[in-house]
């Protein structure tokens, strides 16, 4: 055997004759440091942080100033005082039914955008990703002013005369937080549920028409099924982002609109409590953990039966 | 240049682009400012940055507890000057987040209205003898009311509980001054020094309150949309001047009044902070916007009371109970918190 000889870095994927000329992708030490950098970026940036978090829930405050004195209190306050449980279980709760209302919408969208063909199915899911781009408050802004009593849809349907007293029900209560927070995600939802329906293989659908099964049938049996893995994902994914929410509650919600990230959110600000905030955002964690793994399970179920 | 080579002086001048960022804290001298809307107005930053020939930073916040966040968060470190009011100054003095400041280094002090001229009479301002803060503008909250909806003028925060504007009120949201408000109309002395039970019996009326309310508003322009978009009578108004401004210029046909049982007012100030780099910059800063032209811009633009020139903001009739700090914030957060979530 010759000596290995070294060749400079590849810039296309390797194939097997490369691995038997010795060649390796890269070379020696930028190879460690891209390693190196991969490992540390989210140690330092999610890890570390996460880390702070649960530690600083263990100290408490006196007056202005934190306490590092170990201590529980924080976490039994959340089962003990009134208030925190109860919203933490509503705000749960809310969080699965935002999940449910957006992949409900979002599945015939990801269906359609599935359906076409060439060049338009990309520009049209270009569109429905766009919000996204949009800046968060403007699009809560938005709704609300759309929505309320004096708003462009009142207006609308009052001078078009379908009602006569404008619709005060479509906002500053729970509904509308729901509402808006499954419009604001929904895009979340449509593109797991997209991924998954583009991977279904024509000819398993071919198939099922030759064996005689209707359109309808063939969905239920064979399209909706395949394309569960990507709707768990996708309820996960809003479920998550729904449940921290602290600006949409109070923007919409009126007196209703009082949810555990709100709870949160007030510990960082005048309540000036951030070992008791930090402790009720790690018990946060354990719903969005929750919701990880079932995406994650689901993202691993085995394609074909 | 082999491709080896080209990724080797790319990864050198990542590595240099880091170091220089990191190492250089920027080669002007510069004034960090943390304030409110309408206190660092374009044109007096233009106009100090020509006369100091110095780089001036603005941030701006939009609520009390962003101003802690910011300052206490950096400890103090990320700005060097920052407003105020006389009451959460405290809580900064307390925590040491404050240099005292040299009055001296601010001739244009001497020329304030009266009100503010001797400082030790400014509540707030100085503790032990040294002064932390120099005041700059202030105003009061009260009551803004639609008169085509509202039968006769109401004089009294207890409108917001009236049964006949149900669904037509707004409310600030925010522990500490619904609590205040509370304890003024319940006739109490000290509506800042709250005992248990005076909070308690207040926790049971500000129930009342939020089921008799439509929404809760956070910023004054958010106070405006929801007002516009809806059907609402009557707002406690926790912006004063700022919002009576801001909905006449919207076109809106509203009236704002000092409640009888007091109005609370605030008094915002300039603080430096223990992380400022240069302090006779700072002072500088101070000095510039206490001139009599500035006071009345402020004051023109934003409806405010200035320190240095007459303005017509708050009437003498009215009473005036100057904000203060609260007897224990937390308490009145978490409180607060336990309204929101009462059924």
């Amino acid at each position: 055997m010759e000596g290995r000889v070294q060749h400079p870095p590849l810039l296309r994927p390797m194939d097997q004759r490369d691995i038997a000329d010795g060649r390796r992708a890269v070379g020696a030490w930028p190879d460690a440091l891209l390693t190196a950098t991969a490992w540390a970026l989210p140690t330092a940036f999610i890890l570390v942080p996460l880390l702070l978090f649960l530690i600083l829930g263990f100290f408490e405050i006196q007056g202005t100033e934190i306490v590092y004195r170990l201590t529980l209190k924080n976490y039994t306050r959340f089962f003990t005082d009134a208030g925190f449980l109860p919203t933490f279980i509503s705000t749960c709760l809310l969080g699965l039914k935002v999940a449910a209302i957006a992949v409900v919408l979002g599945y015939p969208i990801a269906y359609l955008l599935a359906s076409l063909r060439g060049r338009a199915k990309y520009t049209v899911a270009m569109f429905f990703a766009v919000p996204l781009l949009m800046s968060y408050i403007i699009k809560i802004y938005a709704i609300r002013s759309i929505l309320g009593g004096n708003g462009f849809l009142n207006r609308s349907l009052l001078y078009l005369g379908v009602i006569d007293e404008p619709w005060t029900f479509l906002i500053f209560n729970l509904n509308a937080v729901m509402l808006t927070l499954a419009i604001l995600l929904v895009p979340f939802a449509i593109l797991p549920i997209f991924v998954a329906l583009e991977r279904i293989p024509r000819n398993l659908l071919e198939a099922s028409a030759d064996l005689g099964a209707r359109p309808l049938l063939t969905f239920l049996t064979v399209i909706l099924p395949l394309s569960l893995q990507g709707v768990v994902i996708g309820a996960s994914l809003t479920f998550v982002l729904a449940i921290g929410d602290y600006v949409t509650p109070q923007m919409v919600g009126g007196i209703e609109g009082f949810t555990f990230g709100r709870i949160i959110y007030s510990q960082f600000g005048f309540g000036n409590n951030w070992p008791f905030g930090a402790a009720l955002s790690v018990i946060l964690l354990i719903p969005v953990l929750m919701a990880i793994v079932a995406a994650d399970r689901a993202g691993r179920a085995r394609y074909a039966t | 240049m082999t491709m080896r080579s080209v990724k080797h002086l790319l990864l050198a001048a990542a590595a240099l682009a880091v170091t220089v960022a990191l190492a250089s804290p920027g080669w002007a001298k510069e004034l960090r400012i943390l304030a409110w809307q309408g206190y660092a107005d374009d044109d007096w930053v233009k106009e100090f940055k020509g006369q100091c020939g110095c780089d001036v930073s603005v941030v701006f916040i939009g609520t009390d507890d962003e101003i802690w966040a910011k300052i206490k968060g950096s400890e103090g470190k990320d700005f060097d000057l920052f407003a105020v009011n006389t009451a959460q100054l405290q809580r900064y003095i307390d925590a040491g987040l404050t240099t005292p400041i040299d009055l001296d280094k601010i001739p244009n002090q001497k020329q304030t209205l009266p009100r503010f001229q001797d400082l030790s009479k400014v509540t707030g301002v100085m503790r032990d003898g040294k002064v932390h803060s120099v005041p700059y503008a202030f105003d009061s909250i009260g009551i803004i009311y639609d008169p085509k909806k509202v039968s006769s003028a109401p004089d009294s925060m207890t409108v917001l509980w009236d049964p006949k504007y149900k669904g037509k009120v707004l409310d600030y949201d925010n522990g500490e001054h619904n609590f205040t408000i509370t304890a003024l109309t319940m006739g109490i002395a000290d509506p800042y020094k709250l005992t248990a039970e005076q909070m308690d019996t207040a926790k049971k009326k500000l129930i009342d309150l939020k089921h008799n309310i439509l929404s809760f508003y956070t910023t004054a322009d958010e106070a405006l949309q929801l007002w516009q978009n809806n059907d609402v009578a009557v707002m406690f108004a926790n912006y004063g001047q700022q919002q009576v401004k801001m909905m006449k210029d919207a076109g809106l046909d509203i009236v704002y009044v000092n409640p009888k049982e007091g109005a609370i007012a605030w008094l915002d100030t300039w603080a430096l902070t223990s992380g400022v780099r240069d302090k006779e910059l700072a002072e500088s800063w101070i000095n510039f916007v206490l001139q009599k032209k500035i006071g009345e811009q402020l004051s023109q633009r934003t409806g405010f009371g200035n320190t240095v020139a007459p303005f017509p903001s708050a009437s003498d009739k009215d009473t005036m109970v100057w904000l203060e700090f609260v007897e224990d914030p937390t308490k009145r957060a978490d409180l607060w918190n336990e309204i929101k979530a009462a059924p």
